[in-house]
């Protein structure tokens, strides 16, 4: 189960310190014990020499252990629930309880914690300061900053489904808090406890290293309090200081270590970590291209992910994309054809490889696009190839108009385009796809989705590429909506003479809209033909069975219910 | 013989209608759909039939079989739910058995039921030990079909519960429900925005624009020749690739 390194060493050495404070103090004799040898370096009788006043380091460093391990632990759990309580309870009930909950917090967070709590403890009586008193006050002032992340957490959590299934359902409020939220706050509540216990250790010593500490108790804080008023510095006596700090130092790193890797113990989807492959490309040689109109030739593609069990996401895929032809790329999800437009674009990260095959754009002169180097994949890219990504009309920037991000492309690709001319060249585009160029001021909220989608185009449209991959661009809008930007695509592709790649899983529009269809599934093309070859004549199965996902609207009612 | 009926509906999110005046009948053996496009207002009708939106006016009256309204309490032991996301709609930290039982437990069924409601969704037993993520989508969404036939249910609200799915498997839970609407004499309303579907796998029809209920009727009569422009413009823009290729020989 324990698969990181940092997980192990985290949880090897925090179990030892645990163990030391649990079971030294019962090995080890009494740490007040005074003998009259004065400070002795470590050796011999006392493994870790003595203090000043000649009582045994090992003995009270075992006792220390325990005292900070134990205000850390109540802290932990006294910080967890009041976060808890205020956080979540406040976030699922909403309203007037929310608002409430919501201003104590943020009025404790405000208050600064450390000089409160210096106050607090410098203000109870000495004889009064005992273990639990520090150990409130440091919860009281801790928990804030853990109640907000909750309550941000479970404000979203609060609206999933399976929350209002659960509502649905008939469950009583505390339990859909209690089984459906809680869990899956497990890693947030978990991680919150691992830092509230190291801030306790380490807000406690500090304030016992003040002298503010709990009275009549013996923390790893006053076992450097004392250290400092023995001048233990100055008479060079090492083992005295040096022995806690470094147990509060390892312990809060060994924490710290559990912190990373907790979300992947409680996570079990997480578990499975990618490795992280290398950017180089391997090209295979390339073979003369066959078809003279061709402007992007893909042969014998293959596409990686190397994660721990390869997935083979895309397999010897050829493709051949004519000038003005429109192309479809028609799949079901995890088919491999985001990944392979994603590669044609050289846009794949790592664990993404592509491990052979060749990817040609051809605009008079070749171009190996695996082959380029960063700064001419750069001019390439958008110039020459663009691209609409998938919920594109999502990917604008929301604080900025339209104007700025258009004209963002044209400062990168031709910084010697006058600034008139880029702001022609940028109303000139919107007036291709059907907006009005007094949008340009416009910021992307004030768009509705459908003029998103097409301002996207529109930037895509900006360089005047040989080929567009659009990956469904039309799959969050609604009917009407896709139906005028359809019709705009067509449109465009007609009077610019551009090509493009249509990604999809919606078969019916692939057969309106292109010439050319590939139909692919796990990774390879099972079917590549005209668009009327794949509606009259399918030739694969997996191709008849997609057609067969579609009823048509006009077709023989009631035939599908069997 | 249940029969829910929703007269004078209205839903106000501070100054946007987003349901504006809305009454129809759901009755024992029939499913009505509602189309439209996304905002019209569907989701916010299934959200409170299912009480998990409070309606600003209107009024939804569930009538027992012995023809006497439903008291509130007993309302969810009749009327549920099966939601768009089946990624978002079982918990990840839950068992389908977890997903099954307690609903069961809830209406005072027995546990002893969840094999019994897998094979009702065409899944086999063992399905109960497994957690969503060892799931499909499909499978996801039987399990949430399983969920809301837990408690009984007579009326099923299904808001777009294939819209989520990949395509090649769309065709087989719309089928499942449908068959389940048989066996079992439900009531369903099938809320989506694809005519085609609709057409297909209900009685009646329901076309909403912007909180409004602008077309209804039998569903061949609604989409086949509809008579309201929204809904003409709606059947127009569907995609149809038959009309490209007529001249093309067999359809």
């Amino acid at each position: 189960m324990i698969r990181s390194g940092k997980l192990a060493t985290g949880l090897g050495l925090a179990g030892l310190i645990v163990l030391f404070g649990l079971v030294g103090p019962l090995l080890t004799g009494d740490p007040a014990t005074i003998r009259d040898v004065g400070l002795t370096p470590p050796g011999g009788e006392h493994l870790l020499g003595t203090t000043l006043t000649g009582q045994d380091v090992l003995a009270q460093l075992a006792h220390a252990t325990r005292g900070s391990l134990w205000i850390g632990v109540l802290v932990g759990v006294m910080a967890t629930v009041l976060s808890g309580v205020f956080g979540i309870v406040g976030a699922y009930a909403g309203g007037i309880v929310d608002e409430v909950f919501s201003l104590f917090s943020n009025v404790m967070l405000v208050i600064p914690g450390l000089p409160l709590v210096i106050v607090v403890a410098g203000f109870v009586p000495a004889d009064q300061r005992g273990t639990w008193t520090i150990a409130l006050v440091l919860a009281i002032t801790g928990w804030a900053a853990a109640a907000r992340v909750l309550r941000a957490q479970t404000l979203s959590l609060r609206n999933r489904d399976y929350v209002a299934a659960a509502r649905v359902s008939g469950e009583r409020t505390w339990r859909v808090i209690c089984v459906e939220i809680l869990p899956n706050l497990l890693p947030i509540l978990a991680s919150q406890f691992v830092f509230a216990v190291v801030l306790a250790i380490l807000s406690e010593a500090g304030l016992s290293f003040l002298g503010l500490g709990a009275a009549n108790s013996s923390t790893l804080g006053t076992m450097l309090y004392y250290a400092q008023n023995g001048f233990a510095l100055q008479r060079e006596a090492w083992w005295w200081f040096v022995p806690p700090g470094l147990v509060i130092a390892l312990f809060g790193g060994a924490l710290v270590l559990i912190n990373f890797s907790i979300d992947e113990i409680i996570n079990p989807r997480l578990r499975d970590r990618a490795r992280r492959g290398r950017d180089v490309v391997a090209v295979e040689a390339e073979i003369a291209p066959v078809d003279d109109d061709a402007v992007l030739t893909v042969r014998n593609l293959n596409v990686v992910y190397q994660a721990a069990t390869p997935v083979h996401a895309v397999k010897d895929v050829s493709l051949t994309l004519r000038r003005g032809e429109i192309l479809g790329l028609a799949g079901e999800s995890g088919c491999g054809k985001t990944t392979l437009a994603y590669a044609i674009n050289r846009l794949h990260r790592p664990p993404a490889e592509v491990t052979s095959g060749s990817v040609v754009f051809h605009n008079g002169a070749d171009v190996d696009v695996l082959a380029l180097e960063p700064e001419e994949l750069r001019q390439f890219r958008w110039a020459q190839l663009s691209m609409v990504f998938q919920g594109a009309m999502n990917s604008l920037n929301p604080v900025t108009p339209i104007r700025a991000q258009l004209q963002d492309v044209l400062r990168t690709h031709r910084p010697s385009m006058p600034a008139a001319q880029r702001e022609e060249r940028c109303a000139e585009v919107l007036r291709l796809v059907g907006v009005d160029p007094a949008r340009l001021g416009s910021y992307p909220h004030e768009l509705s989705g459908g003029m998103r989608q097409r301002v996207m185009i529109a930037m895509a449209l900006l360089l005047d590429p040989q080929v567009m991959i659009m990956d469904e661009p039309t799959t969050a809008l609604d009917v009407l909506v896709q139906r005028e930007i359809l019709n705009e695509i067509s449109r465009l592709r007609d009077e610019l003479r551009f090509a493009v790649i249509f990604i999809t899983h919606d078969l019916p529009l692939l057969l309106e809209l292109s010439d050319r269809i590939a139909v692919m599934r796990d990774g390879e093309v099972v079917e590549y033909a005209t668009a009327e070859d794949v509606y009259l004549r399918p030739q694969h199965p997996y191709t008849r069975q997609l057609l067969a996902s579609f009823p048509s609207l006009t077709g023989e009612r009631g035939a599908l219910i069997t | 013989m249940t029969t829910l009926e929703v007269r004078g509906l209205t839903k106000k999110f501070h100054r946007f209608q987003a349901v504006d005046d809305v009454s129809f009948t759901l009755t024992a053996g029939r499913t009505t759909a509602l189309v439209g496009a996304s905002g019209s207002g569907k989701s916010t009708i299934a959200r409170m039939i299912a009480r998990l939106v409070r309606p600003t006016s209107g009024e939804i009256v569930l009538t027992g079989p012995d023809g006497e309204p439903v008291p509130r309490r007993a309302y969810r032991d009749h009327v549920q739910m099966i939601f768009q996301d089946p990624f978002a709609s079982l918990n990840p930290f839950h068992t389908v058995e977890h997903h099954l039982a307690r609903p069961l437990r809830l209406h005072g069924r027995p546990r002893s039921e969840v094999p019994r409601l897998l094979e009702k969704v065409s899944l086999t037993a063992d399905f109960a030990a497994r957690r969503p993520h060892e799931l499909s989508g499909g499978q996801r969404q039987r399990i949430a079909i399983a969920r809301a036939l837990a408690p009984g249910a007579r009326v099923i609200i299904a808001d777009e519960p294939v819209s989520m799915l990949d395509v090649s498997i769309r065709l087989g839970v719309l089928k499942l429900l449908a068959r389940l609407q048989r066996e079992e004499n439900l009531s369903v309303l099938y809320i989506t925005h694809d005519l085609a579907t609709a057409r297909h796998f209900s009685d009646e029809v329901l076309v909403m624009h912007q909180g409004r209920i602008v077309e209804r009727g039998p569903s061949d009569d609604v989409l086949m020749r509809p008579q309201d422009p929204y809904t003409r413009r709606l059947a127009a823009a569907a995609p149809d690739p038959e009309a490209r290729f007529r001249q093309g020989g067999q359809p």
